[in-house]
């Protein structure tokens, strides 16, 4: 497999060590022992066994594609297949119906939607929304699932989101009463102000490390938590406004943070909720942040 | 060019492959640009025997130069012309995406970007029953769109069902999924395993900045580089390498394989003017061969929510700056719509 070194996700110190060396393709590396390239390219047994295994894991992949050619561990899917994942995918609804309309039903999954308003608009009073939103029974038309809030502005008040969960409550069980259910009235059997609050993950973020250390470790959390359906970040650009200097490194920790949101939203089949405050110059606005979503 | 290993071509046995090492001769292009004289008395072999080796090696390693007369000829015939499906695109680009080449669809967001990619998708899958490999790297794709594009185009369910299946989707959030994704892609064809029917003629990719661009900025400098192999041993920075790399899977896979490639690619703001321009710098501005700009115009209302500026401002056949309207609520509707364009609201 001619296939170049650079390609490989290997870490730079080892893969100028091997450009040195004289190896540049894949295909050099494939026959060598670990302890013959540690020798030869002067790096460590264990760099040189993980390095093989990721060259071997890569090129290997290939081959038995010759030999099944129904993938079922298939990275590639087609468009039908997606259409009928769409299809049965659901939506949070936000209780608005003018913004479930707009949003084609409210909130999608498996997208990255971003609100952004001028200060004291609402945002996060629709993120708190939302959190309780996600966790409506299927029954009642939604995804019975659970939150995790990412808080950096300090703004999530547990107060108001025993208000939201209440009047919530109220309302599925006004719709239950014209039901007239057994499935209503078990569902909501367990949907109780102790299940709504405890099922919404709260993490506080004070600077942008936190921030990224969070997102970056959100894969951990969703393995262990598969319910989980809603990220929410409120206030994604304020650690990034006031710590940064350095407006290179500023675009470039904000796009890798979008790529990782939307890769988790895409793998776990979560909706991803980033809230914008939008600063003095209303023109201006993050045009990094915007060209990655693609909801509202 | 590769190790020296025992076996590499007849006559380079193990005992030689020590015995050059020990010289300092570890590549084939070390042995080709030794002088064989010095390395025959330090190493104590032969030197009929070193000019041997070279030759074959050099013939086994060197690329085979082409006449441009069968270059042409064969460019007549294995270039193909796809149309995207949007008439007043077609016109900007000489009538349509060419395959062996890599055209650019650049703009801001909420320009249109995607929506020109799901209609070229859909278009090639259901007009010219060709696959169609639809890489996404920032969450943009939706089937409903594209059963939505469909749908304007036929009732028949059948026939709608059979073109998604010629939609290939595959999701790469970061660059090493995305050069996996284009070598599986050569692997595929090298072992002539074909879709439902037919290989891929068109590789579309939303968007190329998505992923390059958390590897960009730093130390990164830039300046002119004219031979692309060449960056990647003198880039300053590995993103920049990357980046390079993606650019030259991307090429050879349109020329060897006779792909057209498509890419979406955002806008930045100049940090000293403060005038947008396309992302990635000049050093991507090199990679395609057709750049087409989507602006939206400057006028808001009714009218202007669907209408987007196309702008040709690079290619090898047309004079740039050409401009067409386009109304990107239509596309991909019948070609008569294009006409009606003006009067729709």
């Amino acid at each position: 497999m001619q296939r170049d070194l650079v390609s490989f996700p290997l870490s730079p110190a080892v893969r100028v060590k091997l450009v040195s060396a004289g190896f540049q393709s894949a295909e050099e590396l494939l026959e060598a022992k670990p302890s013959e390239l540690s020798k030869e390219v002067g790096i460590s047994k264990e760099e040189a066994l993980e390095t093989l295994q990721i060259v071997r894991r890569k090129c290997l992949t290939n081959k038995p594609r010759n030999d099944s050619t129904s993938d079922t561990s298939c990275r590639k899917c087609t468009a039908l297949d997606l259409l009928e994942q769409e299809h049965t995918q659901g939506f949070i609804v936000t209780f608005c119906s003018a913004l479930d309309n707009i949003l084609g039903g409210g909130v999608p999954l498996m997208k990255t939607t971003e609100i952004c308003g001028a200060p004291g608009v609402g945002k996060t009073q629709l993120c708190m929304q939302l959190a309780v939103d996600v966790q409506i029974p299927e029954c009642f038309g939604g995804v019975a699932g659970e939150a995790v809030f990412i808080d950096t502005e300090g703004s999530f008040m547990v107060e108001r989101v025993v208000d939201l969960a209440t009047a919530c409550i109220q309302h599925l069980q006004l719709i239950a009463g014209t039901h007239m259910d057994e499935e209503h009235e078990k569902a909501l059997e367990d949907f109780t102000l102790e299940n709504i609050l405890s099922h919404i993950y709260y993490f506080r973020c004070h600077d942008y490390t936190e921030l990224l250390a969070q997102v970056y470790l959100l894969p951990d959390l969703l393995s262990d938590h598969s319910k989980v359906r809603l990220v929410i970040v409120d206030g994604i650009a304020f650690p990034f406004r006031h710590d940064l200097d350095d407006l290179s490194l500023r675009t470039r920790l904000l796009n890798g943070l979008a790529q990782q949101m939307i890769s988790l939203a895409n793998h776990h089949r979560l909706a991803q909720v980033g809230n914008i405050v939008q600063i003095t110059k209303p023109e201006r606005m993050h045009s990094t942040v915007s060209n990655h979503t693609s909801g509202i | 060019m590769g190790v020296l290993r025992p076996g590499l071509c007849p006559g380079l046995t193990e005992e030689m492959v020590q015995l050059l090492r020990s010289r300092g001769i570890k590549t084939v292009v070390d042995l080709a640009t030794a002088d064989l004289e010095e390395v025959a008395q330090k190493c104590g072999l032969s030197y009929k025997a070193l000019v041997a080796l070279r030759r074959v090696l050099l013939a086994q390693f060197s690329a085979f130069p082409f006449n441009g007369a069968d270059l042409y000829e064969e460019l007549k015939i294995s270039t193909a012309i796809l149309s995207t499906g949007i008439g007043s695109l077609d016109k900007l680009l000489d009538a349509g995406l060419y395959t062996g080449e890599v055209t650019e669809i650049v703009g801001g967001p909420g320009s249109g970007k995607t929506q020109v990619c799901l209609c070229v998708a859909a278009h090639v899958a259901h007009s010219l029953q060709q696959n169609v490999l639809y890489i996404d790297s920032n969450g943009g794709l939706t089937a409903s769109r594209l059963l939505q594009l469909l749908q304007a185009r036929t009732q028949d369910e059948e026939e709608q069902a059979g073109a998604l299946q010629r939609i290939q989707v595959a999701h790469a959030f970061d660059i090493f999924r995305m050069l996996d994704e284009l070598q599986d892609l050569r692997g595929a064809v090298a072992q002539q395993v074909t879709g439902s029917s037919g290989t891929v003629k068109v590789v579309v990719v939303d968007s190329v900045t998505a992923v390059v661009s958390p590897l960009l900025g730093g130390q990164q400098r830039e300046a002119l580089f004219l031979v692309l192999s060449v960056l990647l041993v003198c880039c300053s920075s590995p993103g920049l390498a990357l980046m390079m790399q993606l650019a030259r899977e991307l090429k050879t896979l349109a020329r060897d394989l006779g792909i057209a490639v498509l890419v979406t690619n955002h806008m930045t703001r100049d940090r000293d003017s403060g005038r947008l321009k396309p992302a990635l710098g000049r050093s991507w501005s090199f990679v395609p061969s057709t750049r087409v700009l989507l602006d939206s115009p400057e006028e808001a209302g009714t009218s202007g929510r669907s209408q987007r500026m196309a702008c040709l401002t690079k290619s090898p056949r047309q004079p740039t700056g050409l401009q067409e309207a386009v109304d990107i609520s239509t596309w991909g509707t019948s070609e008569q719509s294009s006409v009606l364009q003006g009067e729709q609201t």
